[in-house]
């Protein structure tokens, strides 16, 4: 009963959060500045009233502000995004074409992030106070402080422009065209800087937590109770592991916006044709409708992750399990 | 009247003010909190005294374009001909304003809403709670982008855009330690004397809980200067302040020939962000015993 009661209770939540995001997204559009339907016609509008009124009436903006919030929050659950006036299609169906490379770029890295950190993490909190520790608590420090289009931006200086070793920018090698089985390998040939990139920003938020927590685990009650029965210390260090890798899994959701954000920044540094590249497109443009949509696609994307992780979390974590939930 | 004498005294011990001195010291004991004291002195130094300091004004146009760092131009010059060092050092007037600004109203709000909802419980806390999770959710950086993209690029915008959306770890925070410390015999006993509500929260509660909110606060300035940074990245930024984002923009079509426009701002700007997270790390071991003694072992 508690898990399923845990479960109900979260996508409720969520499916509360989701309609939040969108009744705000409504507001930034509904209080931005000017006429849509200027937006929409441009100079026809102001020339022609018939027009003007003609669109209100299409659009529905002629109609009460509730109405159109309802109608709203029901065009997109049926994955109507808007639609972009430049490129004539549909957000959703130009973010859906370029989320792919988007994701091939933020699993990689956050999966790499991930792995790396924890492992690390666990290496540098048993050299606890060593040389070794301390270079490599510093270097994840640096990291952590540095934006990630700046450090994109160092790695393609060195080993793109300098080095020669990857290529400086883009999905695929242009001037020399490949196919088939050579074409998905001159994609991960040019992936290579960015997912670099985006895993070194990643990696400090895990190294962090799981460092911190097996050090403050490994001074708990139970710990020295191990210690005085005559447990060796790696056998300890398993039992204090077990405790350390929940505190990742949660961070894991709630850095999945976080994540999301670099991979947009670093797509622009790479010149990557993600979703990213889409966004700042939108941005310089002033497509609306475009930088709305990914705003919403990403919103709800980090939600029904939340919502994933947390149910995962439940199975993995016994206090939630056998139905304590604090 | 004694027994206002001894609550007075207990919490003056853990009020934040008397504690201060405290605090510094420990921070300076600690190897990254002092490297990061150091490095924070410098640079808001170096920004505190830009007016004051013998560099060319940071809009000057008359120097060549792109050069290279020389004598005249230590960091060189950008595609206007406007000199790095003093470009940089202003950065980090505004890059800092911005940060501390945005982490200022992200704080206020989180810490209200943390001790109202820790302190009363209940409903209050259950709407507040929901109200923070789903800002927890919400992608900050880009609800703040699309904000700004519709609204117009201006500064001050952005500061309070950043602040408005960055609260809800705050928040948490500070919910967690008011449970804590309003268990605690002096706020029990400040009760029974007839306190009212708002006393006991300004003069016991809040002092007592609020050190991780102040440590997260100086973290969060950090990451207020990197979503800065980030948005003038992508062209966002106000372009009246050459924050150290928006220099580093507009380096960008430079970067092969000229690197220095971007590099040095770049520079100052990890320093910053590295001397923020050492300096609020550093009060974050501080005030969980069991990791400071542990890295004492």
């Amino acid at each position: 009963m508690g898990l399923e009661k845990y479960i109900a209770e979260r996508i409720i939540q969520a499916f509360f959060v989701i309609i939040a995001v969108i009744i705000i997204n409504f507001i930034i559009v509904s209080a931005a500045p000017g006429d849509p339907i200027q937006f929409i016609a441009g100079d026809i509008a102001i020339n022609s009233p018939e027009f003007a009124t003609y669109l209100r009436h299409k659009w529905g903006l002629d109609r009460p502000l509730y109405e159109r919030i309802f109608t709203y929050i029901f065009n997109i659950f049926q994955g109507d995004l808007g639609y972009s006036y430049r490129y004539l299609q549909p957000v959703s169906q130009l973010i859906l074409e370029r989320l792919p490379v988007t994701l091939l770029l933020m699993i990689t890295s956050n999966v790499l992030a991930f792995i790396i950190g924890i492992l690390l993490g666990l290496y540098s909190a048993r050299k606890n106070g060593s040389f070794v520790d301390t270079s490599i608590t510093s270097l994840n420090f640096l990291f952590w402080s540095t934006p990630s289009f700046l450090l994109g931006i160092i790695l393609m200086m060195i080993f793109g422009v300098n080095l020669k070793i990857f290529p400086v920018a883009g999905l695929i090698d242009v001037r020399n065209p490949k196919e088939g089985f050579w074409l998905y390998l001159d994609i991960v040939y040019h992936s290579v800087l960015p997912i670099i990139t985006l895993t070194l920003i990643t990696m400090p938020l895990y190294f962090k937590v799981v460092r911190d927590t097996v050090i403050q685990q490994s001074v708990e009650e139970y710990a020295y109770m191990y210690r005085a029965i005559g447990f060796n210390e790696s056998k300890i260090y398993k039992k204090v592991f077990r405790n350390a890798i929940l505190p990742p899994v949660t961070l894991f959701a709630i850095h999945i916006g976080f994540a999301v954000a670099g991979a947009a920044l670093i797509e622009n540094v790479f010149g990557w044709p993600g979703v990213g590249r889409l966004l700042l497109d939108a941005i310089s443009a002033r497509d609306y409708p475009i930088i709305m949509g990914i705003y919403l696609f990403i919103s709800i994307t980090v939600v029904l992750a939340n919502l994933i992780v947390d149910i995962l979390y439940a199975y993995l974590d016994p206090r939630i399990r056998l139905q304590k939930i604090s | 009247m004694a027994k206002t004498k001894v609550i007075t005294i207990m919490s003056k011990k853990i009020g934040i003010f008397s504690n201060i001195l405290n605090i510094i010291q420990n921070i300076i004991n600690d190897k990254y909190g002092f490297t990061g004291l150091v490095i924070l002195a410098v640079i808001s130094g170096l920004g505190i005294l830009a007016p004051y300091l013998p560099i060319p004004d940071y809009n000057s146009i008359e120097f060549p374009r792109l050069m290279p760092p020389s004598e005249q131009h230590i960091f060189g010059t950008d595609y206007l001909g406007r000199d790095i060092i003093s470009r940089t050092i202003w950065g980090a007037r505004i890059s800092l304003s911005v940060g501390i600004v945005a982490a200022g109203i992200a704080s206020i709000i989180g810490i209200i809403l943390g001790t109202i909802a820790g302190y009363y419980g209940g409903l209050l806390d259950n709407i507040i709670s929901r109200f923070t999770d789903i800002f927890l959710v919400i992608p900050g950086f880009f609800l703040a982008l699309t904000i700004v993209a519709i609204y117009g690029s201006n500064l001050y915008l952005i500061m309070i855009i950043i602040g408005l959306t960055t609260w809800p770890a705050t928040a948490r925070i500070m919910r967690a330690q008011v449970m804590q410390v309003k268990e605690f015999l002096y706020v029990e006993a400040a009760k029974a004397l007839g306190t009212s509500n708002l006393r006991i929260l300004i003069k016991y509660v809040i002092p007592g809980a609020i050190q991780p909110a102040i440590a997260n606060t100086i973290l969060q300035i950090g990451n207020a200067i990197i979503i800065e940074a980030g948005l003038s990245y992508l062209g966002l930024g106000d372009p009246n302040f050459p924050s150290w984002g928006r220099i580093i923009y507009e380096g960008q079509p430079y970067i092969a020939s000229a690197w220095w426009i971007t590099l040095f701002p770049g520079i100052f700007l990890v320093l910053t962000v590295l001397g923020l997270s050492f300096i609020g790390d550093s009060l974050n071991r501080m005030l969980t015993p069991k990791i400071k003694v542990s890295t004492k072992i």
